[in-house]
């Protein structure tokens, strides 16, 4: 109990590391439902964030535990700061989309999309306005 | 371990202390469905904390526990005058008055450029304590599991005494355990203090996991899963509602193959898991029959 406690304290003593990366998603529907063709869009200080690793999972917001999907690796894509993957997704809906960055730049993102059979878009809330990224 | 596997396993340690929570209050003979509300205020309190006033997430867990312990108590007040049906309805409406409470909440501040607190329906998020010091997923899973060693050493040790005795006596029947001496209300509320408490615990691991939380992450569903997790894994002791989070989080990622439809599926498991076996799998039968045959090889 005595190192859980101190490593607990530890932490503490840790530095926080920067942020400010931003991320946009663009995905087309595939042949298969609910299975989409996604670019993910990285930039970090206004300039594309290319080489980092990249991985992608998705939760229902309103189901966490129930619907999710299983992380998935993206491939660097055709643009610098571009990166492509593929989401087979369970239903449509919204689904908070977690972006797992490592390597050169490690941060976290979570982005809110609505998918349906045209794609996907910022999902908007009843606010009337899209949660920022 | 890849990274999904640590996922999983760090999400049925942070839904145990929910399930757990759950459980004290069916013990002690009521059925709540309003524990989300709990881990939703430990989420919100420790995550204000840290991402906003940089308190330490130690720190932030202890302050996180005592404000669901106060609302917990709050709450208690009036619905613990309530029996069986009522106490559930009203637990209920109070983890919906919450959840509300959270759509409405606003309390942004500027921290490093970025706008950060909770912002109503939009949800909160950089609640990066952990994230940005570079705690390893790895690392979060031991420290979530160590805590809940922990607890199941305090709940053991807790059934064992003279606390447990009493508790479970009021379970099965309070006029009789009040005719012995024993302040029901009080000790009632007491546990659903500590209840929320441990709810609270939970929910302010969860916010640290995840980076990000909003209102419907602590919605009805979760109040039902908490339930069903202790229902589940059984009554008889406090392994029984971890069991019941591996069971229920083991059956949704094992139906997976049947995508859309599993929680169908899943739903019809637990339904017929419950008519077979109504005070769930580890119940008072069991854990007596493990007791007694442990007790005869010693």
């Amino acid at each position: 109990m005595k190192v859980l406690l101190l490593g607990l304290l530890g932490l503490a003593a840790l530095p926080a590391a920067a942020q400010g990366t931003r991320a946009e998603l663009d995905c087309t529907p595939t042949r298969t439902e609910h299975v989409y063709d996604c670019v993910i869009r990285l930039a970090r200080g206004g300039a594309p964030l290319a080489g980092v690793e990249l991985s992608i999972g998705a939760d229902m917001p309103s189901m966490p535990m129930a619907h999710n999907l299983k992380p998935v690796k993206a491939k660097p894509g055709k643009k610098p700061g571009d990166y492509e993957a593929r989401l087979d997704l369970e239903m449509a809906g919204e689904w908070a989309v977690k972006l797992r960055l490592s390597g050169p730049v490690r941060d976290q993102l979570i982005l809110h999309y609505e998918f349906d059979d045209k794609g996907a878009r910022p999902a908007v809330r009843r606010s009337g306005t899209p949660p920022r990224k | 371990m890849d990274e999904y596997s640590v996922g999983v396993l760090t999400n049925i340690g942070l839904f145990s202390f929910l399930a757990l929570s759950a459980y004290l209050l069916l013990i002690a003979g009521e059925m709540s469905f309003g524990q989300q509300a709990f881990f939703g205020v430990g989420a919100y309190t420790g995550g204000v904390l840290t991402a906003i006033y940089g308190v330490p997430l130690p720190l932030a867990a202890l302050a996180a526990m005592a404000s669901g312990a106060l609302v917990a108590v709050l709450v208690g007040l009036p619905t613990l005058r309530l029996r069986g049906l009522y106490f559930a309805m009203a637990t209920l409406a109070a983890a919906e008055m919450a959840r509300i409470l959270f759509e409405l909440l606003h309390f942004q501040r500027r921290i490093g450029g970025e706008l950060v607190g909770p912002d109503g329906t939009q949800g909160f998020r950089g609640i990066r304590w952990v994230f940005e010091r570079g705690v390893e997923p790895l690392e979060y899973l031991a420290i979530v599991y160590g805590l809940l060693f922990i607890i199941l050493v305090a709940f053991v040790r807790i059934e064992r005494s003279h606390l447990g005795v009493t508790l479970r006596s009021i379970g099965a029947d309070p006029e009789l355990a009040a005719s012995l001496g024993v302040n029901v209300n009080r000790l009632k509320l007491g546990v659903a203090a500590a209840a929320g408490a441990l709810a609270a615990l939970g929910g302010v691991l969860f916010a640290h996991h995840n980076t990000y939380i909003e209102p419907r992450n602590f919605d009805i569903m979760l109040g039902v899963h908490s339930l069903a997790y202790a229902l589940i894994g059984g009554l008889g002791t406090a392994f029984g509602p971890l069991l019941g989070v591996l069971v229920d989080l083991g059956l949704l990622e094992g139906t997976r193959v049947f995508q859309g439809y599993r929680m169908i599926v899943f739903g019809g498991l637990v339904a017929v898991l419950l008519v077979f076996r109504p005070r769930g799998l580890l119940d008072e039968r069991v854990v007596h029959w493990i007791h007694a045959r442990a007790f005869k090889r010693a």
